[in-house]
């Protein structure tokens, strides 16, 4: 076996026992990027000597001893929207592409304190805009369990890097699923945690009030590794949460006798491919037989969430991305005629059309007369859609949904249509409209080995129940399946 | 009124807060130093990068809100205001929207004819925006970001004032709370308080015009003006039979005209929504009532006790509360036994005011309050005469000297003893013989001339009562 | 329920450019995806501050971070004696 191919928490012990040195992991990873990037496209950026140079101050700090991480000379993938100082950060954005940081976001921050060697900077949606990663002003990531199909967006390319083995774990961002989604299409786990458990300092915003940096890997004790590295107050992020978070890693249990499972008619209908919801019934049949209570709930309000989503999420893009207008950095149009000329210019010019469209969208639902017939009754809508998770949450302990409706879809396929590229989102918002952890793990496989994934959700800041739900499945459903690439 | 037509005037004041740090990041919040120095990735709008509301700046908003009779609304919440300028690194203001942190308070202003109420309709903290400089050499315009992110608060009175001098009044009135309750360094040419007019004009027993917005007014002498000027304006459209359109404009205080900048119709929408960086402001209630508690006494109140209290006139009571050193120096003198307030305010308003006009603060002098009101008391005492007085004030604001021993030593006493200034009285009475038979013959103002002749001759140490007693004893003998 | 959005004034609010070809487009998918927005009931209630979501307030300290004049303007597309440029602007 290939040191790629072994997860994170497995090369940590090696590490730690000096079978391995960072410096020879790190080297496997980018000869596994050579090997396969070109096909994949799952990175922006590496930048090899600068991942060497970091593996070799990891062996360092673990020779001496004070390595307190586990991730301490683990390479990990970063989404091109956390910032990384002195290493562009595009958002995937021709209006960001000379870029550099002057700061590092806090997750890297903690990342690079812990030991970890940062990959490089992957591939996703412009400014997280999209489900397919095909939005990307540079290139398209492809599925690595079929080249022709997307990986899924918006952190598509930390979804395919971690499936095909170009990184051990990532970083990716979650505004309405897009870890969750991208790890069912490329058949890894991703989670996304509760809104304010990890700060978003760094991170460029799309939506503010729903924006959550997670994490990927190939199973569930390295996605609960890597939330303990990035979760914890920030001062620098006034909606993160002060409070203590115990390691999910530590406490991981896959006994979960007496737990009750909810299961939401609402997300196995209308909308979601038959075969989809039959593989994660399948595995709730599973968990039942290891102990779990299942229980049919009913989240009625769930058919408008997306709508609900898109107005709040539009509404705050539309004044987050307004900073782009080409004064303080990023791109600015050539022969500009005035300065309302040079923001046109430049906007138009750096912006995507599906960024525009939602930038649009977000004016339009905030502009003077429809305020209160969008974006008010979108925030009321959120406000009941997240009374009836927590009512629901008095009954049951955790909520078991599909991730995606589908496997992955063509690339191609979706991109014109924007309301069909949006109803891939439908199974994911709702987690984010209500602050809630949510966990995407591989349960299932199309006739063509596309993979399925289920998604759990918990309780605000239960993240423990969820990974225990996900690491049990896990178990009874057989690890990560590794594409054919 | 203004040719029959009553002037309605609302005001937006904007102040800088005098906080250590910017409302929104750890920057230092300071003045005048060099371009884009004072500034970093936060207050740059840089990708990313999140907001952190300053505590003080809640506190001192609450501060004002207090001074200015309002209610504190101590769960509230900031609101993005969006539009494009190149001074505004993120393209929105963080501000506050439908709940400001203060509101419906009043502040009394005192007219010559009496106390006028004006109401205040709000305050709000938000942060202030950038500077474009210009230069005709250069083909463009260069932004220094260094001011962004300065704490300000936005006090809104509502449509109250009638005129100028009542809105003179309450800008003078609000400036002199802010550095009262030391909030602001309100230095007008620094931009650290600026205001937007607005002005209607109607006839007495009509409903309110219809109104138009001024804004860059950059100082309260061009507010003045201003409103003046917009009247003025509005009553000859209206007298010609036109009709006034709702507009911003932008006032020229040089030329002395407004211009217009905006219509209605071209109105900027400015999307306000919830800042969703930052969660709900919650002040909790005993903070609320502590700030209140630590107000000190507000200008207004300081000038009715300097009248009641100690005799002031209201004009010198209002020159002495106008300038906080002033007025703390004023009361420390009071405890420390100074015994004429009047007497003391003269000499606050006159020699003091003098060294403090050319810039020298008076701690920067030897001048103590202990000093002060000894001197005064020798004065009011009879003990030496003004003059001397005078002499001796500039001794001791530039020594620490004991001003017995000053007395002492330059022989400045005041002379009452009656031997000695009758010997005074008589030769200058034998000097001026002139001048004796001019009284005699009636003309009164005679007698001054001649006892400012036996002041002369005693070197100012003469008790001037005493020796007028003297001389009009001698004339009339 | 048919709904008509003025494209050009939004890209006007928005600073954005649309061209003749790009209009009828963006006039479609805008109309479907608030076509779809318009199904979300309506809800008889008012926005509230929720006083359980407080947030920690930053105490008034300067902070340590420095950054130098030269690193803070380095992604500046234009600038001139350390200031920004901009097209010449005279509000």
């Amino acid at each position: 076996m290939n040191l790629y191919e072994y997860p994170a928490y497995e090369l940590s012990e090696m590490l730690k026992s000096k079978k391995i040195s960072s410096v020879e992991l790190t080297k496997d990873i980018i000869k596994r990027t050579e090997e396969v990037d070109g096909r994949v496209s799952a990175y922006l950026k590496t930048d090899p000597e600068m991942s060497l140079e970091a593996a070799k101050n990891a062996d360092q700090l673990i020779a001496s001893g004070k390595a307190e991480s586990k991730l301490a000379g683990i390479p990990v993938g970063v989404k091109d929207n956390i910032s990384t100082k002195g290493i562009a950060t595009t958002c995937a954005s021709k209006m960001l592409e000379n870029y550099v940081p002057v700061f590092n976001a806090t997750v890297v921050d903690k990342l690079t304190e812990a030991g970890c060697v940062i990959s490089g900077k992957l591939n996703m949606d412009e400014f997280a805009m999209g489900s397919s990663t095909e939005t990307s002003y540079f290139k398209k990531t492809k599925n690595p369990f079929d080249l022709s199909c997307v990986p899924g967006g918006s952190s598509g390319g930390s979804a395919a890097a971690v499936s095909c083995g170009e990184a051990v774990i990532a970083l990716g961002s979650d505004t309405g699923g897009s870890i969750r989604q991208p790890a069912s299409l490329c058949g890894v786990v991703g989670l996304k945690p509760t809104y304010g458990r990890v700060s978003r300092y760094g991170l460029v915003a799309f939506a503010s009030s729903l924006d959550q940096i997670g994490s990927f890997g190939r199973c569930v004790k390295d996605v609960a590794l890597l939330t303990d590295e990035i979760s914890g107050h920030d001062p620098m992020d006034a909606t993160s949460v002060n409070m203590n978070y115990p390691s999910l890693y530590d406490n991981l249990s896959s006994d979960i006798t007496g737990l009750r499972i909810g299961i939401p008619s609402e997300y196995f209908g209308e909308g979601i491919k038959p075969e989809v919801a039959d593989s994660v019934m399948n595995a709730v049949k599973a968990l039942e037989n290891k102990g779990a209570k299942v229980i049919p709930i009913s989240l009625p309000s769930t058919k408008y969430a997306l709508s609900a989503y898109y107005i709040i999420a539009c509404a705050e893009a539309s004044s987050n991305l307004a900073r782009f207008d080409g004064v303080k950095y990023g791109y600015r149009a050539k022969d500009c005629d005035g300065l309302t000329d040079m923001y046109e210019k430049t906007r138009s010019e750096g912006f995507g059309r599906e960024v525009k469209r939602r930038i649009m969208l977000g004016t339009f639902v905030l502009s003077s007369g429809y305020f209160d017939a969008y974006y008010k009754k979108a925030k009321l809508l959120q406000k009941r859609i997240q009374q009836e998770f927590a009512d629901a949450f008095k009954t049951v302990d955790s909520i078991i949904t599909p991730t995606s409706p589908s496997e992955a879809f063509k690339i191609g396929d979706k991109i014109s249509d924007p309301l069909a590229m949006y109803a891939a989102d439908i199974c994911t918002v709702t987690v984010n409209i209500a602050g809630l952890p949510g966990l995407s793990v591989p349960c299932g496989y199309s006739e063509a080995g596309l993979p399925y994934g289920m998604q759990i959700i918990g309780r605000k800041f239960d993240e423990q129940t969820v990974l225990n739900l996900g690491y049990a499945h896990e178990l009874a459903f057989g690890g990560f399946r590794r594409p054919k690439i | 009124m203004i040719k029959g037509y009553e002037v309605v005037v609302g005001l937006e004041v904007h102040a800088e807060l005098n906080t250590k740090t910017k409302i929104y990041c750890g920057c230092k919040n300071s003045f005048g130093l060099e371009v884009n120095t004072q500034v970093c990735p936060i207050c740059l709008g840089m990708p990313g990068t999140l907001p952190t509301l300053n505590e003080k700046v809640v506190e001192y908003a609450i501060k004002m809100g207090h001074a200015l009779n309002c209610t504190i609304n101590r769960i509230c919440k900031q609101d993005r205001k969006n539009y494009f300028y190149p001074d505004l690194p993120k393209s929105y203001q963080i501000s506050q929207a439908d709940i400001p942190l203060c509101q419906n308070g009043y502040l009394d202003v005192i007219m010559e004819d009496g106390i006028k109420r004006i109401g205040v309709e709000r305050i709000h903290i938000e942060e202030d925006a950038g500077k474009l400089l210009h230069s005709d050499k250069f083909d463009g315009s260069l932004v220094d970001f260094n001011r962004c992110g300065v704490p300000l608060i936005e006090i809104v009175s509502k449509p109250d004032m009638r005129g100028s001098d009542e809105a003179k009044a309450y800008l003078e009135t609000i400036r002199s709370i802010l550095k009262y309750i030391d909030i602001s360094d309100c230095k007008m040419q620094e931009g650290s308080i600026r205001c937007d007019v607005n002005v209607s004009v109607h006839k007495p027993g009509e409903p309110f015009g219809t109104r138009c917005e001024m804004k860059n007014v950059n100082s309260f002498s061009a507010a003045v003006r201003g409103i003046d000027y917009e009247a003025n304006r509005q009553i000859e459209i209206l007298e010609a039979g036109g009709t006034v359109d709702q507009e911003t404009r932008r006032w020229d205080d040089q030329k002395g005209i407004s211009v217009s900048m905006r219509s209605k119709e071209d109105a900027q929408d400015y999307r306000y929504f919830p800042e969703p960086d930052l969660l709900t402001i919650v002040v909790p209630e005993e903070k609320v009532l502590m700030l209140k508690e630590t107000l000190p006494e507000l200008p207004n109140a300081k000038i009715m006790r300097y009248e009641e209290q100690f005799g002031l006139g209201r004009s010198d009571a209002a020159m002495i509360v106008d300038v906080v050193e002033k007025s703390a120096f004023f009361e420390k003198c009071i405890d420390a036994g100074c015994k004429s307030p009047k007497l003391l305010s003269n000499w606050i308003l006159g020699e003091i005011s003098k060294f403090m006009n050319e810039g020298t603060a008076i701690e920067d002098t030897k001048l103590t309050p202990e000093k002060m009101a000894e001197l005064v008391n020798f004065i009011s005492d009879g003990k030496i005469s003004t003059a001397v007085g005078k002499t001796v004030f500039d001794i001791i604001v530039k020594e620490d000297r004991d001003i017995a021993s000053i007395i002492d030593e330059k022989g400045l006493a005041q002379v009452s003893d009656a031997s000695a200034l009758e010997a005074i009285a008589d030769e200058i009475l034998a000097a001026n013989e002139k001048s004796v038979a001019d009284y005699k013959s009636g003309k009164t103002n005679a007698l001054g001339y001649l006892v400012g002749q036996c002041m002369k001759a005693s070197k100012g140490k003469a008790n001037p009562g005493a020796m007028k007693e003297i001389i009009l004893r001698k004339l009339g003998g | 329920m048919k709904i008509d959005i003025d494209i050009r004034h939004i890209a006007k609010l928005s600073r954005l450019k649309i061209s003749d070809d790009e209009l009828a487009g963006y006039e479609k998918e805008m109309s479907d995806i608030i076509e779809m927005v318009e199904a979300m009931p309506d809800i008889s209630d008012e926005l509230t501050v929720d006083p359980d979501n407080a947030m920690t307030l930053r105490s008034d300290e300067v902070s340590g971070q420095k950054f130098s004049r030269d690193e803070i303007l380095k992604n500046a597309p234009k600038t001139v004696a350390g200031c920004v440029v901009v097209p010449k602007t005279v509000d």
